[in-house]
């Protein structure tokens, strides 16, 4: 705990260091650029070095393009050319802010100044071309980045059956894109800020002006500026940076790769946190039965969607509590079954060599193991893993008398139950949680489930998310937004929003008046 | 990093926590059964008691909205008696939750596991108290309230199934005052002290309530609501087990639930109660182990969290005072409760007395 405790002072401190230097592990980047070509080419070629996709083309003596390769769009930098060589003999005539003169002859949008190296820099490894011309100060920048990128997909982890099949990419700026889509809303802000000293990623805040609590949003900006790291790969390192407690398996930000729900979440007042080169974008604050829900529910009927809930919240009991149960009635509390089913089971159990607690961790661990072993393994071997796991693992086992079949059945239906909830994270606190519970219920019966159970409950009570309690709209109490989370109404009755993640402009919608009021009395 | 930056509380929580801290471990008794019968008589009499003791208790507190307990105490009693009243009040919640503390482990040896020693079970009971006290009273409150739809849920499943299955005689509540008002005056004072005055508690915990002044009816009307529940649970013991068995019962409610008996499936549910009531008793336990830590941080200032462990060993230690569990009840239900009136009825009624007598009641609070 101390060594936590000694890290939230350091890194006010380092916040301040961040800000100096925001352009990676040299010093002389503030330099200004000096307004010779050869001087210029010189500083670029010692900076970014032999590196053989690095290209410093010169045409003439006067001018000089230098971009990576496979960072440029091709048939853009062949404009970019183009218009260079055939302008060439304006150049000389420019004195100074080249940079407006260079809008005017080349057909390419977002051309700026770069005046100092780490601007320059910055330009070339983002895909930007820099032109260079001599005898004029700085150079000039211009946005021809392309190159490699996947299309936009149906997202592969969160599937719906019915709602829109886009999802978001590795590129930023198709995800901002997919999202302008959807909200075509001025309020929509989007604040990057560049984080990881050698990957230099775009990272994104994103939320709608008016509905976002300006306490989160200034939180969450304080939290991300004083991230002092050399690298962000996944959003995944913004999130352990930036949760509100190191120490809990329970998730307190939300991931998805679904601009619908992203778009939903905003419009409740959340706060999106978009990563360049991953798909899974941030969502926060959350609270806990954010994660019971699917951007599906909104689109179903509510009625379907609120019996589907109460699925998957008893679906995520199921995944916590049933091996420990199991384990508690076979052990202790053989009294509280009916006597036939006892009578099958300790029929069943006879055989059987090792105790209930044993069984079940073996079988749960060997479950962990074909599922790992799932995720990890080419494609190709797919087929052969299912037949181990299901045959070998499950059928022989119970006939070669090392488990029960009751056992089996238990630890398929947790597994199972595990994946019905909507949010990947959750299920992973819950998998981790129930080892923890099976040992106590094996030792201590239910009392020890109950025991390992109300820490929990404590535990989960006593989080937050970016100041909002984890547990609302239960615990504190807030009736209005209980609407929304166990069950969900119907549309017409969703007049505000919840209350406790937006503070302002509450009310969604005007009291819904239907038309056609009379032909339906008919 | 920011953590919860407030420490307040709401009324839903509060109505919560006294909900669940009333019945505690109090379903677990027969209480009044010296009267008999006419316990519900006992009963209603000293709830109403323990009305009049809330109005008190709520009196206080709107005299004087600022300050809990113990620093009231040290306020006007001077700080040298306040402090001692106030470790005289530590040490009653602290025993206070000891016994609760026992309870626990005598039910789950009782009940749940025959075989495991009581202190194990006690150790791990007061771990996980601990546990819960170390987050502060908040997260205790907001516990209450996240369990409360279990709680009524499981009650009211309860009492349907008792009614349901016919099990109530309704004729046994007959003869009204078979021995005159003697055997109910008798048992009504030791009913005073536990449950129904041990809502002075309380009165460490209503300065941290966000909504100053909203809550007299809302506490009023759940403490009324839950001494109702309570009277009606306990006089169903008698009227589905007779006076006879629910007196000599250890606990009698298990033995009434142990008779329900729905389509084979649902046969022993007095062990999934066990559960249930575990909730109300380790709820109860943590209320006071707060009360307690609470009070030796504002006489001591030093941080709560630094007094969960040596007062959980106090607390552990205090619950194997009683050498076996006859001894424990006789103790708790005749023995104490006029002692526990001390702290329930005596201290508070004095300090409202020198309240008022200071005549300078906090003017700012008075305009809202």
């Amino acid at each position: 705990m101390s060594i936590f405790r000694r890290s939230k002072k350091t890194d006010k401190q380092m916040k301040t260091i961040t800000n100096e230097r925001e352009l990676g592990p040299s010093e002389d980047d503030e330099a200004a650029l000096s307004s010779s070509l050869s001087d210029t080419i010189s500083i670029l070629r010692s900076r970014i070095g032999l590196s053989s996709d690095f290209i410093i083309r010169e045409l003439g003596d006067k001018i000089a393009i230098s971009y990576i390769e496979g960072l440029v769009d091709q048939k853009q930098l062949s404009e970019l050319i183009e218009a260079l060589i055939a302008g060439h003999a304006q150049f000389s005539s420019f004195t100074h802010d080249p940079a407006e003169h260079l809008k005017s002859i080349i057909p390419i949008g977002g051309i700026h100044a770069a005046n100092t190296v780490g601007l320059l820099l910055t330009a070339i490894l983002s895909g930007e071309a820099v032109v260079v011309i001599d005898g004029l100060p700085g150079a000039i920048t211009v946005s021809i980045s392309g190159g490699i990128r996947r299309s936009v997909q149906e997202p592969s982890s969160q599937t719906v059956v019915r709602g829109p099949k886009e999802g978001f990419t590795e590129e930023i700026s198709t995800n901002i894109a997919l999202l302008r889509n959807k909200l075509r809303t001025p309020e929509l802000r989007i604040v990057n800020r560049t984080i990881g000293r050698y990957t230099q990623t775009k990272v994104a805040v994103i939320y709608i002006e008016g509905l976002a609590n300006p306490e989160v949003l200034d939180e969450l900006f304080i939290r991300l500026d004083s991230i002092d790291t050399d690298s962000v790969l996944e959003s995944g390192y913004i999130e352990e940076f930036i949760q509100d407690k190191t120490f809990s398996p329970f998730p307190t930000m939300i991931n998805t790769e679904r601009p619908d729900a992203i778009a939903g979440n905003l419009l409740e007042g959340q706060v999106a946190v978009m990563v360049d080169g991953t798909p899974f974008v941030l969502v926060l604050p959350v609270t806990f039965f954010k994660f019971f829900q699917s951007s599906e529910d909104y689109y179903q009927r509510y009625d379907i969607t609120s019996f589907l809930r109460i699925i998957r919240l008893f679906s995520f009991f199921i995944a916590l509590f049933l091996p420990s149960i199991y384990i508690a009635v076979t052990t202790f509390q053989q009294e509280m079954l009916p006597t036939t089913l006892l009578i099958s089971l300790a029929a069943q159990r006879e055989g059987t060599p090792l105790p209930a607690l044993l069984e079940a961790l073996l079988m749960e661990i060997t479950f962990e193991v074909i599922r790992e072993a799932g995720v990890r393994m080419p494609r190709v071997i797919g087929p052969a893993i299912s037949i181990v796991g299901a045959l070998v693992l499950g059928q022989a086992a119970v006939q070669a008398g090392l488990v029960s079949g009751a056992m089996v059945i238990v630890v398929s239906f947790t597994a199972i139950a595990s994946f019905v909830m909507p949010n990947f994270n959750m299920a992973s606190a819950v998998r981790l949680i129930r080892f923890g519970l099976m040992l106590l219920a094996g030792v201590f019966g239910l009392f020890g489930i109950l025991a390992g159970a109300v820490p929990i409950l404590v535990h989960v009570v006593s989080l937050s998310s970016f100041g909002v309690p984890y547990f609302t709209p239960f615990a504190p109490l807030r009736f209005s937004n209980l609407k929304d989370t166990v069950i969900r109404v119907p549309w017409r009755a969703m007049k505000t929003r919840p209350s406790s993640i937006s503070v302002q402009n509450k009310v969604r919608q005007s009291t819904f008046n239907k038309r056609n009021k009379e032909s339906e009395g008919e | 990093m920011r953590e919860l930056k407030k420490s307040t509380i709401e009324v839903p929580e509060l109505v919560g926590t006294i909900i669940l801290f009333e019945i505690g471990s109090t379903t677990l008794y027969m209480i009044g059964s010296k009267a008999k019968q006419d316990a519900w008589l006992a009963m209603s009499i000293a709830a109403s008691i323990g009305l009049v003791l809330a109005l008190l208790y709520l009196a206080i507190y709107y005299r004087d909205p600022e300050r809990d307990l113990f620093e009231l105490f040290r306020h006007y009693l001077g700080k040298r008696l306040g402090t001692v009243i106030s470790l005289s009040f530590v040490v009653y919640f602290a025993y206070e939750a000891s016994r609760v503390l026992r309870d626990m482990g005598e039910l789950t040896t009782l009940i749940l596991l025959n075989k495991t020693p009581l202190f194990i079970i006690m150790l791990l009971t007061v771990i996980v108290v601990g546990n819960t006290v170390r987050y502060g009273a908040r997260v205790l409150f907001l516990t209450c309230l996240a369990l409360i739809p279990i709680m009524i849920l499981s009650y009211l499943f309860l009492g349907t199934m008792i009614v349901g299955t016919g099990l109530v005689e309704y004729e046994q509540i007959m003869p009204v005052l078979e021995h005159g008002w003697e055997p109910i005056w008798n048992a009504t004072v030791p009913i005073v002290a536990f449950p129904f005055g041990q809502l002075v508690l309380f009165l460490v915990f209503f300065p941290l309530v966000k909504e100053k002044r909203r809550f007299r009816s809302p506490v009023i009307i759940s403490y009324i609501l839950v001494s109702l529940f309570l009277i009606v649970f306990n006089q169903m013991n008698f009227l589905v087990l007779g006076s006879y068995i629910a007196d000599k019962s250890t606990i009698p409610l298990l033995q009434v639930i142990q008779l329900i008996e729905i389509i084979d499936v649902f046969e022993r549910m007095d062990v999934l109660f066990v559960l249930i009531l575990f909730m109300g008793i380790g709820i109860k336990m943590a209320a006071f182990f707060v009360g307690a830590v609470t009070g030796l941080q504002k006489i001591t200032g030093i941080g709560l969290k630094k007094w969960v462990i040596p007062l959980g060993i106090m607390i552990y230690a205090a619950s194997f005072l009683s050498p076996n569990y006859s001894h424990h009840i006789w103790l708790g239900l005749e023995k104490l409760p006029l002692m526990f009136l001390i702290f329930q009825i005596a201290m508070p009624l004095l300090l409202f007395i020198i309240m008022l007598a200071h005549r300078k009641p906090n003017t700012r609070y008075r305009k809202a």
